[in-house]
């Protein structure tokens, strides 16, 4: 009774019902207890599991709160999938998993392929992703992918200390400029609390994923968020005379070397750079090359002569996601209106 | 009309949090509440995934509680599909709940009716 009781009173502080379940400590945020959660392997399967040579298999896995998971000989994988291979000898897959509280797990499967012995090699050219950057028919690098937002708050890694000499990595303000620096009152809920596009480069630095498809006289660059993509000629070619102001610019880029270069102006003065506002004068020269096939560098040099004193240099990487093929649909209007949650705000 | 596209998103990059103008304000997350009940619907969806939950209020009334989940891509890296949570099925959600007092919460692991508990 005395147990109940305490129960009851526990539920009443929470305002829920008294059928509701025992709450959690106070005090400590839900990611925090959600971050403590192992992982656990539910299935790993090969189908089917003896074949002819040059036949196919088809290997299917299932994990649950993975911080990594990893399928040897195949790579970084999904938490989910399934894959189609043609192994030319009998290989065994090991699934490999780690996960938070210093949980792990392994297990494998075998495809026997008749006539053969167990391959020591990389059996499977499906399974066999590139281990340097590709290049493309016309010999240029191929950024083709989905890219994460890797470490640092959404926002890529953490940009290195600009070297002696280097442009700098936050801008000054010429005189008089002072009103394009953003400050948010209480009331403001910011640029990301609406459907606009955020622009560039800011649509490279939310926690959503971005894909580039490379053909031969274009790049599309892709943005999960809110679906935006910019369609950029590489050939050369000079900007139109006097383009119409526009969230994401008018882009044009073309090779040097090994990077592509994006010069990009005609932009609108609704959107906001790390913490400033700008005027439709912005240019913007993105700079974007593959140090290594597992990374997409990106620069983006930020002028704009009627706010800043000169010109300033953001500097990101952001990790090649080989799990995944095609960035999600986002639609803004599927987010439910918060403004109830606020009262009267 | 202001909505509030990645908070969720915003409030898992634990390590290095995102900047202020991510407001995580409308919800309660320094003492998380833990709730029960039947899925409604299941809503797959970027820039949230929801799932719509009849929870039992003190009187034994139904409630209809908006909880709301991570975008899909990291419902993915949590090895979430979209059958994951099924109309019908009893689960419990802990989570940030409104501020408001609107039935509504923000939930950051879930329990599945098997006892599978899950990031969300």
């Amino acid at each position: 009774m005395r147990t109940f009781a305490v129960l009851v009173m526990l539920l009443a502080g929470s305002g829920l019902a008294a059928q509701q379940p025992a709450q959690p400590p106070a005090g400590e945020s839900p990611y925090r207890i959600a971050g403590r959660l192992p992982v656990r392997i539910m299935s790993f399967d090969i189908s089917p599991k003896n074949i002819q040579p040059g036949e196919k298999v088809t290997l299917t896995w299932a994990v649950e709160n993975p911080a990594s998971t990893t399928i040897d000989p195949i790579g970084r994988v999904a938490p989910r999938g399934r894959q189609v291979l043609s192994p030319s000898v009998t290989t065994t897959y090991t699934l490999s998993v780690t996960g938070a509280s210093n949980s792990a797990d392994k297990r494998t499967v075998t495809v026997v392929v008749a006539g053969t012995m167990p391959g020591a090699s990389p059996p499977d050219a499906v399974a066999n992703r590139p281990k340097t950057v590709p290049r493309t028919a016309d010999g240029h690098p191929d950024f083709s992918g989905v890219y994460g937002y890797g470490a640092g708050g959404g926002r890529g890694a953490a940009p290195a200390p600009a070297a002696p000499g280097a442009l700098p990595a936050t801008p000054t303000l010429k005189p008089g400029a002072e009103k394009y620096r953003v400050v948010r009152g209480p009331e403001d809920t910011g640029l990301y609390s609406t459907c606009m596009p955020p622009g560039i480069p800011q649509s490279f630095f939310v926690p959503y994923y971005l894909q580039i498809v490379q053909a031969p006289k274009h790049v599309v660059i892709a943005h999960e968020y809110l679906n935006q993509f910019r369609i950029i000629p590489t050939d050369g070619r000079a900007h139109p005379p006097d383009p119409d102001p526009s969230w994401n610019g008018n882009a044009v880029a073309r090779w040097e070397g090994d990077t592509l270069v994006i010069d990009s102006i005609g932009y609108n003065d609704k959107t906001e750079i790390n913490g400033y506002r700008h005027t439709e004068s912005l240019h913007i020269v993105e700079k974007i090359s593959k140090p290594d096939v597992n990374t997409l560098s990106y620069e983006a040099t930020i002028e704009d002569p009627n706010v800043f004193t000169g010109p300033w240099l953001i500097k990101r990487t952001f990790p090649l996601l080989p799990e995944y093929d095609s960035l999600n649909e986002f639609v803004c209007e599927n987010n439910r209106d918060y403004k109830p949650l606020f009262g009267n705000k | 009309m202001k909505r509030f596209l990645f908070v969720a998103a915003a409030l898992a990059l634990l390590a290095a949090p995102l900047s202020a103008h991510h407001s995580t304000a409308m919800y309660e997350m320094a003492n998380p509440t833990t709730i029960k009940g039947t899925v409604k619907r299941f809503e797959w969806t970027n820039p949230h995934a929801f799932i719509y939950l009849d929870v039992k209020d003190d009187k034994g009334n139904s409630v209809e509680w908006e909880i709301e989940l991570m975008s899909l891509n990291h419902l993915r890296s949590y090895g979430w599909v979209r059958t994951t949570v099924k109309a019908g099925e009893e689960i419990t959600c802990t989570g940030g709940r409104a501020k408001s007092g609107a039935p509504s919460m923000i939930s950051a692991l879930l329990k599945l009716p098997d006892g599978r508990e899950l990031r969300s």
